[in-house]
C-alpha cells in the first residue's frame, strides 16, 4: 500500500494556480523524485504535503491519516531544506535532538537516539559542535539526522543537495541513498537537476504547471515519455521533422504523432548503415571531445541533432561533414503531436 | 601612508576631539574644588558628596531611572510584538503602518512634546509621571520596533519551519528557535529605550509638574537659574551612565559594524 | 511570510500590532489633531467660557513680524549648522567606510557616534563651561597662542552653532557611513582600474552614490535645528531667542496655548514641505 497519497489537490495563490488536480500515490519505503522547471509546482506539493500550505481542494493522506486540515507540526514529517536550516543557537546533538524533546521522550532517550542519528550519518564524533563549525557536507548530514531521528511517516527534501559543489554533491547522493535504504522511509525529493532524479530515485514524477505530466519509474519515463515535454525534459531528444520521415520504420502511425530519438541511441557514420536501421542524413557541425565521451552536433533536416557516444566509437569523419546518423526502430520515441 | 589618508586620519581625530572634549572638561571640572572653574585644577569630590546630600537631585535621578525602567519594559514588549507581526505577515496597510513609525522620530520634539502637554491636558490625564511615561514610551517605540525588525530580517524562516516539520508548536517554536535569535536586537532595541527615555529631556520639560520633574528638566532649570558644580557632578554621572548604555547597545544590535 | 487569510491569523495580527498603534495613536497622533484643533480656538476652553473658534491665532502670524522673522532666522540657524554637519561630517564618514579598516574602524565608528545617544542637554551644558569667558577655550588658547586674546563665546549665535553641531554632527556621520559602507569596494577598484583618480572616484562615484544618506543625515539635522529651544537658550543668551523659544515660551511662560499651537502647525508644516521635497532621494536610499 502506497504510505503517502495525493487525491485531487487543487492549490491556488492569489490568481496563480500552484496545485492543478492533483493526484499521486507514494510507495512505502519508496524514494520519489519530483522534477520540474521552476514553477512547475513541485516544491509547492511538498510543502503541501509537509503542511506548510493548506489544500483548496483534494486530500492528502499520510500512513493511515488524512492530514490535510492537520498543521505541520501534527503530521509527523521529517523534513530537509534547501539551506538546512540547523538552528545557530544550538549545538549538533541538541539540533538533532529537537523533534525528540518536542515529543518529550525523556532525556536519557533523546541522547541516545541523537547519538544513534548521528552515528548513522557518521558524525558521532561532532554533537558538541556548533552548526557554524562545520562544513557543507557535515552540516547536510546534520540535516538528514535531524529529519530521520523521529522516525517519521515520509522525509520530504527540498533540494537538499542544491548548495553542495558538485563532488561533495555526488558522494552525498550515494550516502543519501544509502541511509534511505538502511531506515527504509519513504522518501519524497524535490529536485531541479534530472540526473540526480535519475540516479537516486526509484520513481519519479515529471510536473509541470501545477500538474504531474508523467510519474513511473525512471528508465519508463525516460524511454517511454508521454508527450513532448516530458522527452524533452528528462533527457534530451532529437526530433524528427515530417519531412525526414519517409523510408524510416517507426513503431505507430505518423499521423497525430511525432517521433524523437535519444543522443545515446545514435550512432554516426560516412557511410549509410546497414539495412533494418533507421538512418537519417546531417551535416556534421561540432564535435566536442570531453574524456570518456564525445558529442556530436550535426544539422538534420534543419534540427539540430545531437549524438552522444564513446569517444573510440566515433569513426574518422569526412572533411566536408556530411554523415549518416542511425538507430535502432525500437529505440524511436513517439508521443502524441 | 598616502598624504590623503594621513589628512583623512588627522581629521579624524580632530573631530572626536571636537566631540570629547567639552565633556571631559566638564567631567574634570566635576572634580574641580573651586565653584567658579578656577584653575590651577585642584581635586575635590565635594561636589558629588554636595549633590548626594541634595535631596531635590537625588528624587529627581531616582525618577528618572524608574520612569526610564517603565518605558523600557513596556516599549520593548509592545514594540517586539509590532516588530514580529510587520516581520511575518503580509496584509494590507502594513506599508502605510511601517511608514507611521516615522512621524515620532521625524517630527521636532518641541512639537510632539507641546501637542502631547495640549492633548493630556484635555483628555484629563494632566501633567506629572503618568504623562511622562505615555510619551515616553511612544518616543521610544519607533526604535524598538526598527532594532528588532532589523535583527529579524536576517532570520531565516526555514528555521521556524524546520522546528515545525519536527513537531513543534507555536509556542516552543517561538520560545525556542525564534526568540534566541533576536534576543540580540530585543536587548539593544531595550537598551535604545532606555537612553531614549533617560535621555530625553524636551518632551519630560512639558509633561512634567514643577517639583516632580525628571533629572534632566531639573537640570535645564538649574542651569537657567544659574548653574552649581553639584550640577556639573550629576551631569558627568548621566552621560557615563548613557554613554555605557548605548555601548552596550551598539554591541548588541550590530549597527553599522561588519562583524 | 504568511499571507493573512484565516481569521485566527487576523486576531493574531491584531494582537500583536494592536497596543503598539494603539499607543502611538494615543500619544502622536491624536496629540497632534488635538493641536491643530486648539491652534483654531480663540481661548483655553478651561480658562475662558466664551472660547470660539477663529483663525485669529493664524493671522497673528501674518500681523506680526517678529513671529516670521524668527521663523527666518531659524530656517537660517537650520541651515548654517546643517551646512557644517555636512563639510565636517562627510570627509569623516568617509575616511571611516573607505580608509580605515577592521576592528579599528568599528571602535572608531562606535567612539563617534556614543555622544550622540548621550543625554543632549548635559552636552550643551558642557560647552557652556568651555565657551564662556575666561573659561577653559579662552584658556587654552591663550596657553597655546604667543599673544592674548580676549574671547569670550558664550551668549552668541556663534555659541548656539558650535553647540549645535556638536549634537547634530553624528547623524551625518552615521548615516552617511551606512551608505558608503553599502558602497562595493570593487567598484572603487574597478574605477581604478580604468584610471579614475582620487578625486575622479569621489565625484562620480561615492559622492552620487551616497547622495541619498547624505541627504537623509541633513534631514535629520535640520529638522530638529529648526525647532530647537533648549540649546539656544542656554548657549544664546540674549542673542538666543529664535522660533523655538518662542513656541516654549507660549506654553510655560506666557500660557497662550492656542497661539503656540498655531506657532507649532507651522513649524510642523514647514518641517513637512522639507520632508517631502527631501523624500523622492531619500525613497531611493532604501532601495
Amino acid at each position: 500500500m502506497s504510505q503517502v497519497e495525493v487525491r485531487n489537490v487543487t492549490k491556488r495563490f492569489g490568481r496563480t494556480v500552484a496545485l492543478d488536480d492533483v493526484s499521486i500515490a507514494f510507495e512505502d519505503g519508496g524514494f520519489f523524485a519530483l522534477l520540474g522547471p521552476s514553477g512547475s509546482g513541485k516544491t509547492t506539493l511538498l510543502r503541501t504535503i509537509a503542511g506548510f500550505h493548506f489544500p483548496d481542494s483534494g486530500s492528502i493522506r499520510i500512513g493511515e491519516r488524512n492530514v490535510e486540515k492537520v498543521p505541520v507540526e501534527k503530521r509527523d514529517i521529517g523534513m530537509m531544506f534547501q539551506n538546512y536550516a540547523l538552528f545557530p543557537n544550538m549545538s549538533v546533538a541538541e539540533n538533532v535532538g529537537f523533534g525528540l524533546r518536542v515529543r518529550k521522550v525523556g532525556s536519557a532517550e533523546e541522547t541516545r537516539r541523537a547519538r544513534e542519528a548521528l552515528e548513522l550519518v557518521q558524525l558521532g564524533h561532532l554533537g558538541d559542535r556548533r552548526p557554524s563549525q562545520l562544513s557543507g557536507g557535515q552540516r547536510q548530514r546534520v540535516a538528514l539526522a535531524r529529519a530521520i531521528v523521529t522516525n517519521p511517516k515520509v522525509l520530504l527534501l527540498d533540494e537538499p543537495l542544491s548548495a553542495l559543489d558538485k563532488t561533495l554533491r555526488v558522494d552525498m547522493q550515494i550516502e543519501l541513498k544509502r541511509i534511505q535504504r538502511e531506515v527504509g522511509i519513504t522518501t519524497i525529493f524535490v529536485t531541479h537537476d534530472q540526473e540526480e532524479a535519475l540516479t537516486l530515485s526509484d520513481r519519479i514524477g515529471i510536473l509541470r504547471d501545477g500538474r504531474i505530466v508523467q510519474a513511473g519509474p525512471p528508465r519508463e519515463v525516460y524511454n517511454r515519455p508521454v508527450d513532448a515535454f516530458a522527452a524533452g525534459f528528462l533527457g534530451e531528444a532529437n526530433w524528427l521533422s515530417e519531412g525526414a520521415l519517409a523510408g524510416l520504420t517507426l513503431p505507430a502511425d505518423p499521423s497525430g504523432r511525432r517521433f524523437a530519438t535519444r543522443p545515446e541511441a545514435l550512432a554516426i557514420s560516412a557511410a549509410a548503415p546497414a539495412p533494418g536501421m533507421n538512418a537519417v542524413r546531417g551535416q556534421l557541425v561540432q564535435r566536442v571531445f570531453a574524456g570518456a565521451m564525445a558529442t556530436c552536433l550535426v544539422e538534420v533536416d534543419g534540427q539540430p541533432w545531437k549524438l552522444i557516444a564513446r569517444d573510440r566509437d566515433i569513426p574518422e569523419l569526412p572533411g566536408d561533414g556530411a554523415v549518416w546518423l542511425a538507430w535502432a526502430p525500437q529505440d524511436t520515441l513517439v508521443v502524441p503531436a | 601612508m598616502s598624504p590623503i589618508a594621513l589628512l583623512g586620519r588627522i581629521w579624524l581625530v580632530l573631530i572626536l576631539i571636537f566631540l570629547y572634549a567639552p565633556i571631559l572638561v566638564m567631567a574634570a571640572m566635576s572634580f574641580n574644588a573651586s565653584p567658579f572653574y578656577q584653575l590651577p585644577f585642584e581635586y575635590s569630590s565635594k561636589w558629588y558628596s554636595d549633590m548626594a546630600g541634595n535631596e531635590q537631585i537625588v528624587t529627581a535621578a531616582i525618577r528618572s531611572v524608574l520612569i526610564a525602567c517603565a518605558v523600557t519594559a513596556i516599549a520593548t514588549a509592545v514594540g517586539t510584538a509590532a516588530s514580529v507581526a510587520l516581520f511575518r505577515y503580509e496584509f494590507r496597510g502594513k506599508r502605510l503602518l511601517q511608514a507611521l513609525l516615522f512621524p515620532p522620530i521625524a517630527i521636532p520634539w518641541l512639537i510632539t512634546g507641546t501637542a502631547m502637554l495640549v492633548f493630556f491636558f484635555t483628555i484629563g490625564i494632566g501633567r506629572g509621571t503618568p504623562a511622562v511615561i505615555i510619551g515616553h514610551v511612544a518616543l521610544a517605540l519607533p526604535y524598538v520596533i526598527v532594532t528588532v525588525t532589523a535583527r529579524l530580517s536576517s532570520f531565516d524562516v526555514t528555521l521556524e519551519e524546520a522546528a515545525r516539520s519536527m513537531g513543534a508548536g507555536a509556542w516552543t517554536v517561538l520560545r525556542r528557535v525564534t526568540l534566541p535569535w533576536i534576543a540580540p536586537g530585543i536587548v539593544a532595541g531595550a537598551l535604545f529605550a532606555f537612553a531614549v527615555s533617560f535621555d530625553q529631556f524636551v518632551v519630560s520639560y512639558f509633561l512634567s509638574k514643577p517639583g516632580d520633574s525628571t533629572l534632566p528638566v531639573l537640570i535645564y532649570t538649574a542651569i537657567r537659574k544659574g548653574f552649581t558644580p553639584e550640577i556639573n557632578a550629576i551631569s558627568t554621572i548621566i552621560i557615563a551612565v548613557s554613554m555605557a548604555v548605548m555601548f552596550l547597545a551598539a554591541r548588541y544590535s550590530k549597527f553599522g559594524g561588519d562583524r | 511570510m504568511a499571507e493573512v487569510i484565516h481569521a485566527q491569523d487576523r486576531r493574531r495580527l491584531l494582537t500583536l500590532l494592536g497596543p503598539a498603534y494603539l499607543w502611538l495613536t494615543l500619544a502622536v497622533f491624536l496629540p497632534l489633531s488635538a493641536m491643530l484643533f486648539f491652534s483654531f480656538l480663540s481661548d483655553m476652553p478651561g480658562d475662558a467660557p466664551d472660547w470660539g473658534v477663529t483663525l485669529g491665532n493664524y493671522t497673528q502670524f501674518l500681523e506680526n513680524p517678529t513671529y516670521a522673522t524668527l521663523l527666518w532666522k531659524s530656517l537660517k540657524l537650520g541651515v548654517t549648522v546643517t551646512l557644517f554637519c555636512i563639510v565636517i561630517g562627510y570627509p569623516c564618514a568617509l575616511v571611516l567606510a573607505k580608509s580605515i579598516k577592521g576592528r579599528a574602524r568599528e571602535a572608531l565608528f562606535l567612539m563617534v557616534i556614543l555622544p550622540f545617544w548621550s543625554n543632549s542637554l548635559v552636552r550643551i551644558f558642557s560647552w557652556a563651561i568651555v565657551l564662556r569667558g575666561n573659561g577653559v577655550l579662552e584658556r587654552t588658547l591663550n596657553w597655546i597662542l604667543p599673544f592674548d586674546i580676549r574671547l569670550n563665546l558664550m551668549f552668541t549665535t556663534e555659541a548656539v552653532v558650535i553647540g549645535l553641531v556638536h549634537s547634530y554632527l553624528p547623524y551625518v556621520i552615521l548615516t552617511s557611513y551606512l551608505a558608503l559602507q553599502a558602497i562595493d569596494d570593487d567598484l572603487i577598484d574597478a574605477a581604478r582600474s580604468m584610471g579614475a583618480s582620487k578625486l575622479t572616484i569621489l565625484n562620480r562615484l561615492l559622492l552620487p552614490l551616497s547622495l541619498p544618506g547624505l541627504l537623509a543625515g541633513a534631514v535629520l539635522v535640520f529638522v530638529p535645528v529648526v525647532g530647537s529651544f533648549m540649546e539656544p537658550r542656554i548657549l544664546g543668551g540674549r542673542m538666543g531667542t529664535y522660533y523655538g523659544t518662542v513656541i516654549e515660551d507660549q506654553f510655560v511662560a506666557v500660557y497662550n496655548w492656542p497661539l503656540g499651537a498655531a506657532l507649532s502647525f507651522i513649524l510642523l508644516a514647514v518641517v513637512l514641505v522639507i520632508l517631502g521635497a527631501a523624500s523622492p532621494v531619500l525613497r531611493r536610499a532604501r532601495t
